[in-house]
């Protein structure tokens, strides 16, 4: 469920990239390749590029959680430093 | 007689420092409840840094927020929304292009004819009331009605052309320059005072504006080099009302913006430089900018120089910046999609920003001359001596401002986030890759808040 049809990408000569077979589009790495398979090309996915786009999920789902950790630990932060510097200041 | 630009200019400030005055009132008043009541509020009472840190802060808070918005799906069904609208009619569409060519002609004549000067002037009026302030409103809240109105457009079809080749080497960058030529001349003339040179101005823009149809043809040129098509364009695409593959569509407001792919650098710059010049123009009516003009002014340089100088380097480091901001996004986001097409993807997201500066604005001196600009419509060649404004606007009004600047920020931090989603399959990249815009809005947010909390100073050395 992404569109990027017309992008241009940029890879430099010296790296390996991982590349789709249905549309070119290279990746970094390989989660990431599994992962845009079973978005964009979900009818075409073998057994193997299945069980690889459900292991790519679930640790997309892990780091997600450790995101959404990260980001509610630097929203408290800025509340309560906006809070003691409002109340220290005015 | 109080001219256009400085009156918005006022009114903007005033309103902003009384909304800040408000937020710090709260606190203010629950420490001293029982203290003198309806003492004078300080509109300052929090330091400017703590103001400035608070709209960044915002900001980021907002990004913070939006990233845990994490289903796919949601994030594509708000923008995918849309609702097809009965088509105007042929009937609509030459009654719309048949009064722009009237307005324009009207502008003109009382222009060239009318001695009154500023607000008694309907020229002025016009142009900077009913077309700068609420028209442009429109294209962006409603929806980019120019291409029917559009006066020189309906000429333009009238007279024959050359049909030369376009240069496509080029690009768009020709409207970049436009855009900043029509701004530097708002900003160093006096057009809000001087009907006949408002005229002038009006004239030429409409000389080179048919000059260049006749050229390389309407098409061409309200596509690639006419600033002011390509402005209302780049607006319409935040609109809720739009057209869809010859159908009138309604989305929600900005609901284009992710699938929206610029179609090149020439396109990114045009849609930073709007950005840019709302931000030059309040810029040079601050203090700072004050002393560095003397100071420069002092040492020998002309006037003019000065000021053309800050306006094409502020115009190139905007630039410059948002491209380093879109480097940094792609080094972090790790992918292979060029720099380039990120920057492309990205830039719609900063057009709700611009929206949202652009109705603070000019919000309140629409309504506040909207009487005056009937009144002067009824009689445009012998106008009222003093013909009625609004009184003053309620102190909520400020709110009502600052509501349509944060606003503007929220839908671009909600912008970048869904056309991140939009570009990566792994929704971490996709945070990551909001990196490098999100720091540009937090930045531009600090700068344009300082620049409205600054007291007005009317620029040094120019006429406006």
């Amino acid at each position: 469920m992404t569109n990027t049809d017309d992008a241009e990408t940029d890879v430099p000569p010296d790296e390996h990239a991982y590349v789709c077979e249905h549309c070119g589009r290279p990746f970094v790495h390989e989660t990431h390749l599994a992962l845009h398979r079973g978005l964009d090309h979900p009818t075409d996915l073998s057994a193997a590029e299945r069980e690889a786009f459900e292991a790519a999920s679930e640790e997309e789902e892990t780091d997600l959680r450790r995101f959404r950790l990260l980001a509610l630990a630097a929203l408290v932060a800025l509340y309560f430093g906006f809070l003691l510097t409002y109340a220290v200041v005015t | 007689m109080v001219s256009v630009p400085r009156l918005r200019r006022r009114i903007t400030r005033l309103a902003l420092a009384s909304v800040l005055g408000l937020s710090t009132w709260a606190g203010v008043a629950a420490a001293h409840s029982g203290g003198l009541r309806g003492a004078t509020r300080d509109p300052l009472a929090v330091p400017t840094w703590l103001f400035l840190l608070t709209g960044g802060g915002v900001v980021g808070v907002s990004f913070l927020l939006a990233s845990f918005v994490t289903d796919r799906r949601f994030v594509a069904a708000v923008h995918g929304w849309r609702r097809h609208l009965p088509d105007p009619g042929r009937a609509g569409r030459t009654l719309a292009s048949l009064l722009g060519v009237a307005v324009l002609a009207v502008t003109l004549a009382v222009g060239f004819l009318d001695r009154a000067a500023g607000v008694r002037n309907l020229a002025i009026l016009v142009v900077w009331v009913a077309w700068w302030g609420g028209y442009v409103a429109s294209t962006y809240l409603l929806g980019d009605s120019w291409p029917a109105l559009n006066p020189f457009r309906t000429l333009a079809d009238a007279l024959p052309s050359l049909d030369r080749p376009y240069p496509d080497r080029v690009g768009a960058w020709p409207s970049v320059a436009g855009l900043l030529l029509l701004v530097w001349v708002e900003v160093t003339m006096p057009l809000a005072d001087d009907p006949r040179l408002l005229a002038t101005v009006l004239a030429g823009y409409t000389f080179a504006t048919l000059g260049g149809t006749v050229v390389f043809g309407p098409d061409r040129w309200f596509e690639r080099v006419d600033p002011l098509a390509r402005a209302f364009r780049f607006y319409g695409r935040l609109a809720p009302l739009g057209v869809e593959d010859g159908r009138l569509r309604l989305r929600l407001p900005g609901g284009a913006l992710p699938e929206t792919t610029l179609g090149g650098l020439d396109d990114v710059a045009f849609v930073v430089t709007l950005l840019f010049v709302t931000t030059y123009d309040g810029f040079v009516a601050t203090g700072a900018w004050t002393s560095v003009a003397r100071a420069t002014v002092g040492v020998g340089v002309p006037p003019l120089a000065v000021y053309l100088g800050a306006y094409l380097v502020g115009a190139v480091l905007f630039y410059l910046a948002y491209r380093a901001a879109t480097r940094l996004g792609r080094r972090h986001a790790e992918t292979y999609l060029s720099a380039t097409y990120l920057a492309r993807r990205f830039a719609p997201s900063l057009l709700p920003i611009a929206a949202g500066y652009h109705l603070a604005h000019n919000l309140g001196s629409v309504l506040v001359l909207a009487p005056t600009l009937a009144a002067v419509a009824a009689a445009p060649l012998s106008p009222p001596a003093s013909p009625p404004q609004l009184a003053g606007l309620p102190s909520w009004f400020g709110g009502l401002e600052l509501a349509a600047v944060l606003l503007g920020h929220l839908l671009a931090v909600w912008v970048a986030h869904a056309t991140a989603y939009d570009l990566f399959p792994s929704r971490l990249q996709a945070v990551r890759s909001q990196y490098g815009v999100t720091a540009v809005m937090v930045g531009y947010t600090m700068l344009s808040l300082w620049i409205v909390a600054e007291p007005y100073v009317a620029p040094p050395f120019i006429a406006s």
